[in-house]
């Protein structure tokens, strides 16, 4: 199975502010690893140099054995903001990644019809993204970027900005789909809890110019759900040493 | 709202300007005001009714020069406006060239455009053109410009190749900002037909107002106002109609 990501010594500066220094990670094929820091760590950063659509010349990123330099059809970003276009239809914006690469091949009507029904967004094909509340927003941003059936799934706090009990949901959902999928999930987040309930593994950034302080395994066991939280002690240990990581405790 | 709050907004508008109109008839009368000063709306009305024929004739050939004026500002500005917008060379020659153009009144031009184009269609159509040229390019440049950054981050993440990104993501960010500059822009071209008109022409609205208030025809003069006005707003609400197509515009 391919998918597997490989970064040695990457650095980034944007002019005179250096952003990123020294980063090293492997992450192997099907892992589910978190990337924990601060705000302004240059996380974000670091997800954009994954998927080739950010330019950098220091150190090297590799996907499959292959250089990283531009966006690959073998991999889907999900945006911090959901990113529909308001004048497609849920269906149409779900299928906008499969339209415009050629290199990505259009999911069978079964395949699709699964997607939606999924994503829970069966019944709302033809609507437009206005009609939709912010949750139903996001799970159509995550619908499009698994339309393309990538390997790995590069998400930017994809629930950021969503109420709680709303990125509680989507995040349990993300976790039936990748126990299901089996995809590489880089996950960029600030919330501790999330990266260990959902984690293989969490890298924790150091403030900027932001670099990897330490890869945390999440030996919890699997599948997981909410529960976790609250009845298994080793979460707590673990969101513990993690806020220790971070400053917070 | 509901149906009947609907209605009684109706109401009211209508009421309103019933009363403006019925001031203005027995204002007029009361007052003794001559009628070749200001005539009252029901003489207007009459005369609208009875010279309705050269009106309607006079109404096609100023409609007929604001169409092609305003269809040529859109067929020339929108692919200017893409121009300016792509090319930085564009951008320091033909953008401060065509604000320069604007900035001259376009009614000390209308002169010199009969001159050159004589008294038919064409100056007319020119001076419309030139009316509604400007607010179209604008328009479509500010569109253009307004594509949002993290869209087209996400349009370089799913791969779509730069005809896509301009096709798919450009041009329908962009239609909103345009239409606006038609809404504008329509309105604009009337007012140039019937300035070209003023200067030189031998029919159209404009020659109409022109004539029959020479000739102390001050009814006509207005019946002929009348008629230049609702041209414009049939026209305005045409190019507005569109908007129900563009709706994302409010999401």
């Amino acid at each position: 199975m391919s998918g597997v990501i490989s970064i040695a010594d990457v650095g980034k500066a944007f002019g005179d502010l250096r952003v990123l220094g020294n980063v090293s990670a492997d992450i192997a094929a099907a892992e589910f690893v978190s990337v924990l820091g601060p705000s302004g760590c240059g996380k974000s950063t670091l997800l954009r140099l994954i998927a080739g659509l950010t330019p950098f010349e220091e150190g090297s990123i590799r996907f499959n054995d292959a250089e990283v330099t531009a966006p690959s059809p073998e991999m889907g970003f999900v945006f911090q903001t959901s990113n529909l276009l308001p004048w497609l239809t849920v269906r149409d914006n779900l299928l906008l990644g499969v339209d415009l690469d050629a290199a990505v091949q259009r999911p069978s009507d079964a395949v699709f019809a699964e997607l939606v029904e999924t994503l829970g967004l069966t019944g709302f094909e033809a609507s437009h993204p206005h009609q939709l509340s912010g949750g139903m927003r996001h799970r159509v941003a995550i619908g499009q970027a698994l339309a393309r059936n990538p390997q790995v799934l590069l998400m930017d706090e994809p629930f950021g900005a969503l109420d709680a009990l709303t990125r509680d949901r989507l995040n349990m959902e993300l976790l039936r789909i990748w126990q299901r999928d089996r995809k590489t999930v880089v996950l960029v987040t600030h919330s501790i809890s999330e990266a260990v309930l959902l984690s293989d593994r969490v890298l924790v950034m150091s403030e900027r110019p932001g670099t990897i302080i330490e890869d945390v395994r999440i030996d919890l066991p699997r599948p997981r759900d909410p529960s976790v939280t609250r009845e298994d002690p080793a979460f707590g240990d673990y969101v513990v040493r993690l806020s220790k990581l971070m400053g917070v405790l | 709202m509901s149906a009947p709050a609907v209605t009684r907004d109706h109401a009211i508008s209508l009421g309103f300007f019933l009363f403006l109109g019925l001031a203005w008839e027995f204002g007029v009368r009361w007052s003794g005001v001559q009628s070749y000063l200001l005539p009252p709306p029901s003489a207007i009305l009459a005369e609208l009714w009875q010279s309705r024929g050269p009106i309607l004739a006079q109404s096609l050939v100023t409609l007929t020069e604001v169409f092609w004026g305003f269809i040529i500002a859109v067929a020339l500005g929108v692919p200017i406006a893409a121009l300016i917008f792509f090319s930085r060379t564009a951008k320091r020659t033909v953008y401060p060239l065509f604000v320069a153009l604007q900035s001259i009144p376009k009614i000390g031009l209308a002169p010199l455009i009969v001159v050159w184009f004589g008294y038919g269609l064409t100056s007319k159509l020119i001076m419309a053109f030139l009316f509604a040229f400007f607010p179209i390019i604008i328009s479509t440049l500010g569109g253009l410009a307004s594509t949002p950054a993290h869209l087209e981050e996400h349009f370089r993440a799913l791969r779509a190749s730069p005809m896509q990104s301009f096709w798919r993501l450009r041009v329908p960010a962009a239609l909103p900002s345009f239409l606006d500059g038609c809404k504008v822009a329509m309105p604009l071209a009337v007012i140039g037909a019937v300035v070209g008109e003023f200067v030189g022409s031998n029919d159209g609205l404009g020659n109409l107002i022109l004539t029959a208030s020479g000739s102390g025809h001050t009814t006509l003069t207005f019946a002929a106002l009348i008629a230049v006005t609702m041209m414009s707003l049939i026209l305005f609400y045409s190019v507005a109609y569109w908007e129900r197509f563009i709706w994302w515009r409010a999401a």
